[in-house]
């Protein structure tokens, strides 16, 4: 009679990886040579320098696995597996386990764990041992096919582009559009794309101004537009439109255009009104109506975590719209108190000038005046702008700073001068505790006015650290100020030393020390770079990071930066105020696998950066 | 839970299987029941920790050994360190009288199931050779007992003894409390009720393979908690 041990089947198969090979019969055979052991609280499971030869399946109680000098690595419990690091490496443990409940373990015999190891790739997949390579295989699982990032816009093509010739007047120019069916017409010269009109330009270019019909097109196409090659993502497109509140870009192939395509392709594509909030900010002339737009941003946020939007594009998005209305207040603004009596560029700091924005953040800004700058005849001015601005952005959803780093606080509306300065003196005096506080400065942007102002500060601010390299240790020690958790356990989130926590800070504790490094590698090779994956693009190229280490990076950004905004979208839909909590009983046991996979990169980059820049210490 | 060790049987009062074992093999008829017994029986001086234990679990259609019949026994070897499920063993077998409703739906047995194995006679020749030479491991002795004493008395027309570690037994005397020390009921020896106290997983019951091992895993959870694993096995056979 065939003997089946449903019960242990059973048990294996409700856990990865076993739950994707239950249709497997050697399944069966396996259980077959399973052994089983109770053990009590505090036993070796294997000891320390002792020989394993089993895969151990935890059906019921917990172990905690140390390093070889007793440092708590994790804790398991039910469903979980150990013991195969040693498989791979011929039975010779570094690590020890023991029970720290009473547990009922299942004893897998090696050969079999070898056998699938060998034979099924969902099965090894799981068990990579390089935790990067293992995040790399989950990330790629993740990341479906019709999403904007993998599609090129040369696929949302429907038509060949609808073009006529430079000579042409408006009147045939907008005969041709309504013949087409088409709210864009390319213009050009011997096959050569030169310009672009649009169904809005011929009503405000043409129609309004009092234009004959027969006036040339040049006279109100838009020269030399914005275009894209065949080969770039579609989210490109959306954030360019976004970027230069366009709604029409032409593609081309090898420098001819082969079509064009507009927001209405993309928000078939599920990429949704980010582009048209936008434009629809820059339409509004007063407070009321840029509140009423800023009630809508919520709902834009989730339905770009909906359409599997990454981390990356949902940043850009929120800080392009976040840029929108800074903009937008500061052009009223200047309605109400007048042209600006010197040139002065309003600044944004931290995720905004990174482009990482998420939901529901506080502002971080400030604003840099020229030189000609003089308080007693222009303070007002500029107190009266800053004021109205930061208050009425706390107004659209943009909470004040609580640490007051806002252009409404005197100390942070400065003459260029002055800033250069402040940078100067954090520079070349570090103080390790203030920099924790004023590390939001080094990543600034111009984002209005007279961006120059924000260009030469920020070059300042390169030369000054490329000159006291001695910086780059203070920042690297700034940098490790906030470590990862180890994992979890249960319910809980488990820190080094056995802490066990019901909730912890994926902001804190993931985002903010891998934007940490990176900014110290990025100041290390004088990138000018603000976005943490285009530092990391640039420190892989300087050859900071031994290889794939950048990339490793980039993916534990995206892998916690995933769970926060699904987390956040959870607690939007759940009519909770978004925030960077996270309870691990929310996690699903692919994103807690994985975000440990994630926070160990995160700990030994930050060893990393330790040694790194060690700089001169007795 | 008390962490005190459970009363071995006082030296006078232990069983001698193995010099019993030896009577009945004299004694017995030809046939599998004879050469069970003359496989023989551990010395009641092997310790706890070295003897051969088998974990044994019937469903019968019934509760009354003089009517009712086993219609499966699962089978599974364990010593205090590990069980081993590759020497597990499972039979069913197909009843003279037939199932009534209320059984079906406990064992999960179906009839056509049952139609299709064989009789007990024809297996129980196997079960006798995977039974001989082992220490049996049930919760609640009697049942089992006393069915397969019936089972092979109809058969051989000669009674079937073993010696048996019996997981209930442990367990009331482990949780024993003297009368001034009891509040309200006594706690509840069923299997289930038991591993809670061990913390071992919920089982589905009542599949003689399954129960057999949830009393496997019991037994291995109170040698750990309650049994002194270098005494005479005969310290706590029955």
């Amino acid at each position: 009679m065939d003997v089946e041990l449903t019960e242990i089947l059973e048990a294996l198969c409700q856990h990865a990886p076993f739950d994707d090979m239950a249709d497997d019969p050697q399944l069966n055979d396996m259980t077959k040579e399973i052994e089983i052991q109770y053990m009590r609280a505090g036993e070796w499971v294997i000891a320390p320098s002792s020989l394993n030869n089993a895969l151990f399946f935890i059906r019921s109680g917990a172990i905690e696995v140390l390093s070889k000098d007793e440092k708590l690595i994790r804790r398991m419990n039910e469903g979980e597996l150990f013991g195969y690091f040693s498989l791979l490496r011929g039975g010779k443990s570094s690590q020890s386990m023991r029970t720290i409940e009473d547990s009922l373990l299942y004893r897998i015999p090696a050969r079999w764990f070898l056998k699938f190891y060998e034979e099924n790739d969902t099965f090894s997949d799981f068990f990579e041992l390089a935790r990067e390579v293992r995040l790399r295989v989950a990330m790629d699982s993740q990341s479906s096919d019709v999403s904007l990032m993998t599609c090129p816009v040369v696929s949302l093509l429907r038509r060949q582009p609808i073009s006529t010739d430079l000579s042409s007047d408006i009147r045939t120019a907008a005969q041709i559009m309504t013949e087409h069916r088409v709210s864009s017409l390319l213009i050009t010269e011997n096959d050569e794309l030169i310009g672009i009109i649009t169904d809005r330009d011929l009503r405000t270019r043409a129609v309004a101004q009092g234009l004959n019909y027969d006036t040339p097109i040049s006279t109100i196409m838009t020269r030399d537009p914005l275009v894209m090659d065949s080969g770039d993502y579609a989210s490109e497109a959306v954030l360019k439109m976004m970027g230069r509140n366009v709604h029409h870009i032409p593609i081309v192939k090898n420098g001819r255009p082969i079509g064009v395509i507009s927001t209405g392709d993309l928000i078939q594509k599920e990429s949704h009104g980010s582009v048209y909030l936008i434009s629809d900010i820059y339409k509004q002339t007063s407070i009321e109506g840029l509140k009423s737009i800023s009630r809508k941003m919520t709902h834009t946020f989730t339905q770009l975590v909906l359409a599997d939007a990454n981390t990356q594009m949902i940043g850009n998005a929120m800080s392009h719209i976040g840029t929108a209305f800074v903009k937008r207040l500061l052009q009223l603004a200047e309605e109400k108190f007048g042209p600006p009596p010197v040139p002065y560029c309003f600044i944004a700091l931290g995720s905004q000038a990174r482009e990482e924005q998420t939901i529901k953040t506080d502002q971080d800004n400030a604003l840099i005046l020229s030189n000609k700058y003089n308080p007693e005849q222009h303070g007002d001015y500029f107190k009266n702008l800053s004021d109205w601005v930061c208050q009425h952005l706390d107004a659209c959803g943009y909470d004040l700073c609580t640490g007051d780093i806002m252009a409404s606080n005197t100390r942070w509306r400065q003459p260029l001068n002055v800033w250069k300065d402040y940078f100067s003196e954090w520079i070349q005096q570090p103080k390790a505790e203030a920099l924790l506080r004023l590390s939001i400065f080094f990543d600034l942007r111009g984002i209005y006015g007279d961006k120059t102002l924000a260009k030469q500060l920020n070059r300042h601010i390169r030369q000054e650290v490329k000159q006291h390299p001695g910086f780059l240790t203070f920042m690297a020690r700034n940098a490790n100020q906030r470590k990862p958790p180890l994992g979890f356990f249960r319910q809980f989130v488990l820190d080094g030393g056995g802490k066990q926590s019901h909730t912890f800070n994926l902001k804190e504790r993931g985002i903010a020390p891998i934007i940490d490094i990176v900014r110290v590698h990025a100041f290390a090779c004088g990138s000018d770079k603000l976005n943490t994956l285009e530092r990391l693009e640039d420190i892989e190229a300087a050859g900071l990071l031994p290889d794939g280490r950048a990339k490793d990076l980039a993916l534990a950004l995206e892998m916690i930066g995933m769970v926060r905004i699904r987390n956040q979208k959870d607690q939007i839909e759940a009519g909770e105020e978004p925030n960077n909590q996270v309870n691990p009983e929310n996690l699903s046991s692919f994103e807690k696998r994985h975000l440990r996979d994630a926070f160990h990169i995160v700990a030994r980059q930050q060893e990393f950066i330790k040694f790194r820049y060690a700089g001169k210490r007795s | 839970m008390g962490k005190s060790l459970v009363k071995k049987t006082p030296k006078a009062d232990r069983q001698d299987w193995q010099a019993m074992y030896a009577e009945w093999a004299k004694d017995a008829p030809e046939g599998p029941l004879k050469r069970f017994y003359e496989a023989g029986m551990i010395s009641a001086q092997i310790a706890l920790k070295d003897a051969p234990l088998l974990a044994l679990d019937l469903e019968t259609t019934g509760l009354d050994s003089s009517q009712d019949e086993i219609i499966s026994l699962g089978l599974i070897p364990l010593n205090h360190r590990t069980i081993r499920c590759q020497g597990a063993k499972y039979w069913m077998a197909k009843p003279k009288r037939a199932l009534n409703a209320e059984s079906v739906t406990i064992h999960e047995i179906t009839h056509a199931e049952l139609a299709e194995a064989p009789r007990l006679e024809a297996i129980l020749e196997e079960i006798l050779a995977a039974l001989a030479q082992h220490v049996i491991v049930v919760h609640c002795v009697s049942i089992e007992r006393q069915f397969l004493l019936e089972a092979a008395m109809k058969i051989y027309g000669y009674p079937l003894y073993f010696p048996v570690l019996d997981t209930m037994d442990i367990e009331r005397q482990a949780i024993h409390q003297p009368w001034w020390k009891r509040f309200g009921k006594q706690p509840s020896l069923r299997l289930d009720a038991c591993r809670q106290r061990y913390k071992l997983p919920r089982y589905k019951a009542h599949h003689a393979l399954t129960d057999a091992l949830s009393s496997a895993e019991l037994l291995q959870a109170q040698m750990s908690y309650h049994m002194d694993l270098d005494a005479d096995i005969a310290s706590y056979w029955v």
